[in-house]
């Protein structure tokens, strides 16, 4: 699903600053990995290259076997439109829309008519235990509420491919635990996903954990979540 | 949209909007009254008339002593009527006091003795009948035309003035018209021909002299003419031509052109005002745009983050804009209109019965108001737009951690 290879990434500033120094991954359809390291270590920088919010420097990197590479500005919005979901830490719902409008929000960009967003936006919602939220706006929803809109509104438009960035990192460790909990049922029903974190707790959960360190990848280390007890605190 | 949740926002920008609009229509539509009113002044009377009053010396002149009282007499009818350039139409006034009695109704005025012309070179407007004719003036016809003050005090109402005879010192004359009244001398002026009051009363010396002229179309003519015309004069009555005094000579096209050029500055005054207005209006409206998208900066961000593309985004931004700056613009517009309508309204009422020659209507020009609008419009929308266009080029990834 995800192919790079030998990516380098530099951000030109006062101090040029070398974030990714040949990355090499390959993350399988259906798979779940996460990316864990310490803050600077480049991984934030990885996902918005996996997500083409950023561009890389050298290398290629191939999304479904399709090299993602010069897009336009609409080549880029739509491949990210079609098959990527993005959750992120702070939620980046539009704080003048109800949640049903956020999650309606990426078919709107499909061209999906008013009738049909809607019908779709509520049964996400419903499925993610929203339906009497739908009409709040995001400044009414609690932490985890806003979190499973965003989830919401990030499975709306079926992606190929799920990258959250830090998705627990503003929530309780309870919350955080649901909020696994409903990325690994996601994950089983065939999609991919990417998790940046930097707690070892939640790295826990997924399959793979890719260290990042300095810019390269230190290590991969597999693991079963299965063995794990899914009640368990994470924090 | 996100207007709905920014009231504020939207309201301040907005009230940029309409406020600018609405001084601009104000201001001009204030403009476009004095003009107005100063433009009738002028409108309804003949292209060129002058107007001689008798006055007094104020140097002595060949032997003459200062202080002397210069009258306008049938010389001086005779001088303009014979042959003298330019002059057209002489109508002098005689004038002659008396009590006007009908029945047992009785009402003080003046009687002025005028020719035909005087009723178009001094804007004489009548309300009911005729004015005096060529007829009446050579056959000293004894008819009269009242003002509306008298028609007051002599007739009832319902009653028809015109054919009525009414007696003014003993000596009866037909009412053949009612006119209008000079609204500045407190009423009580009525015509009969000149001929007429001439023989009655037998008196030569005038008040006034009124003439038009031909060919007498610039500045420079009208000097010229004015000049030679006093010379002449001085001549006649033997008074120094320099005199100014002796005899005052007022021109109503050297009137116009003065006023003309008093106007033509104060107009371009106003639109220089009118058009500072118009540029703070823009600025202000710029200067709001541009901090609303810089506020949605964020929001561009997640909304390119979820894939939409610049283009949707840049026209929500302009589409925004266009619908605040056209709905405030148009209720300043209306705003500004309705204030300039209903100003107009209460000036007009408030004068009717005051005594007052200069109305200063507001009025508007609807092609300009639609001007100044459509271009608020236009630059409250690229006002939109250019701040739109970098914020869209941010990397969404940056426009959303902006804060």
């Amino acid at each position: 699903m995800i192919r790079l290879e030998n990516i380098n990434k530099t951000y030109f500033g006062a101090q040029p600053l070398h974030v990714l120094k040949g990355i090499n991954l390959n993350v399988e359809d259906g798979e779940m990995v996460s990316i864990m390291g310490a803050s600077g270590s480049g991984k934030s920088t990885l996902l918005n290259i996996l997500g083409i919010l950023d561009n890389y420097d050298t290398g290629d990197y191939y999304l479904n076997d399709k090299l993602v590479k010069d897009l336009t500005e609409n080549q880029a919005a739509d491949m990210r439109n079609r098959m990527i979901g993005f959750i992120f830490q702070s939620f980046n719902l539009i704080p003048f829309k109800t949640a049903m409008e956020n999650v309606a929000l990426p078919l709107y960009y499909q061209n999906v008519n008013r009738k049909k967003r809607n019908q779709l936006a509520m049964e996400y919602l419903e499925r993610f235990g929203l339906k009497e939220w739908a009409d709040h706006y995001p400044n009414e929803l609690s932490g985890g509420q806003k979190q499973r809109v965003s989830m919401a509104r990030a499975l709306v438009t079926q992606p190929k491919i799920i990258l959250a960035d830090e998705p627990t990192g503003a929530l309780d460790s309870k919350t955080s635990a649901e909020v696994m909990q409903i990325l690994r049922e996601v994950n089983q029903t065939g999609i991919t996903m990417v998790i940046v974190t930097h707690e070892r707790g939640i790295a826990l959960r997924t399959n793979k954990i890719i260290h990042l360190k300095d810019g390269v990848i230190e290590n991969i280390e597999t693991n079963n979540p299965d063995q794990l007890d899914f009640n368990q605190e994470i924090k | 949209m996100a207007l709905r949740r920014n009231k504020l926002r939207t309201f301040l920008t907005g009230l940029a909007i309409s406020w600018g609009i609405f001084i601009l229509i104000v201001l001009l539509a204030a403009g476009n009254g004095l003009m107005d009113a100063v433009g009738k002044q002028f409108s309804s009377r003949s292209t060129n008339t002058y107007t001689l009053y008798g006055g007094m010396t104020s140097k002595p002149y060949k032997g003459h002593n200062s202080n002397r009282w210069i009258p306008l007499t049938d010389k001086d009818i005779r001088l303009l009527e014979n042959n003298f350039p330019h002059v057209d139409q002489v109508s002098p006034r005689v004038n002659s006091g008396g009590n006007a009695v009908y029945g047992n109704q009785l009402s003080p005025i003046v009687l002025s003795g005028v020719r035909p012309v005087y009723a178009k070179t001094n804007d004489v407007e009548m309300t009911m009948g005729r004015f005096i004719d060529e007829l009446d003036e050579k056959n000293n016809e004894k008819v009269l035309v009242i003002d509306e003050n008298v028609q007051e005090q002599l007739f009832d109402p319902e009653e028809d003035p015109v054919g009525k005879l009414i007696f003014v010192n003993d000596i009866a004359y037909k009412v053949i018209g009612v006119w209008k009244g000079n609204p500045n001398s407190g009423g009580g002026e009525c015509f009969v021909p000149f001929s007429t009051l001439k023989k009655i009363t037998n008196k030569d010396e005038y008040s006034m002299l009124n003439f038009t002229t031909y060919d007498l179309d610039t500045k420079e003519a009208n000097e010229a003419f004015e000049k030679y015309l006093r010379t002449q004069l001085a001549h006649l009555h033997e008074f120094d031509p320099e005199d100014n005094s002796s005899i005052y000579i007022i021109s109503t096209m050297l009137q116009y052109l003065q006023t003309n050029k008093i106007m033509n500055t104060l107009q371009i005054f106003i639109w220089i005002i009118g058009i500072a207005m118009l540029i703070s209006g823009i600025v202000g409206v710029s200067n709001i745009m541009r901090i609303t998208v810089k506020e949605r900066t964020n929001e561009i961000g997640i909304r390119k983050a979820i894939g939409a593309k610049s283009r949707s985004i840049l026209a929500s931004i302009v589409v925004e804009s266009m619908i605040i700056t056209t709905l405030f613009g148009y209720i300043g517009m209306w705003l500004g209109m309705m204030v300039a309508d209903l100003s107009g309204d209460i000036i007009s009422k408030a004068q009717e019965g005051n005594m007052v020659t200069i109305n200063i209507v507001p009025s508007i020009d609807l092609g300009i108001v639609l001007m100044a609008t459509a271009l608020l419009i236009v630059c409250g929308v690229l006002a939109g737009f250019f701040p739109a266009r970098n914020a869209v080029k941010i990397k969404p990834i940056e426009a959303m951690n902006y804060r």
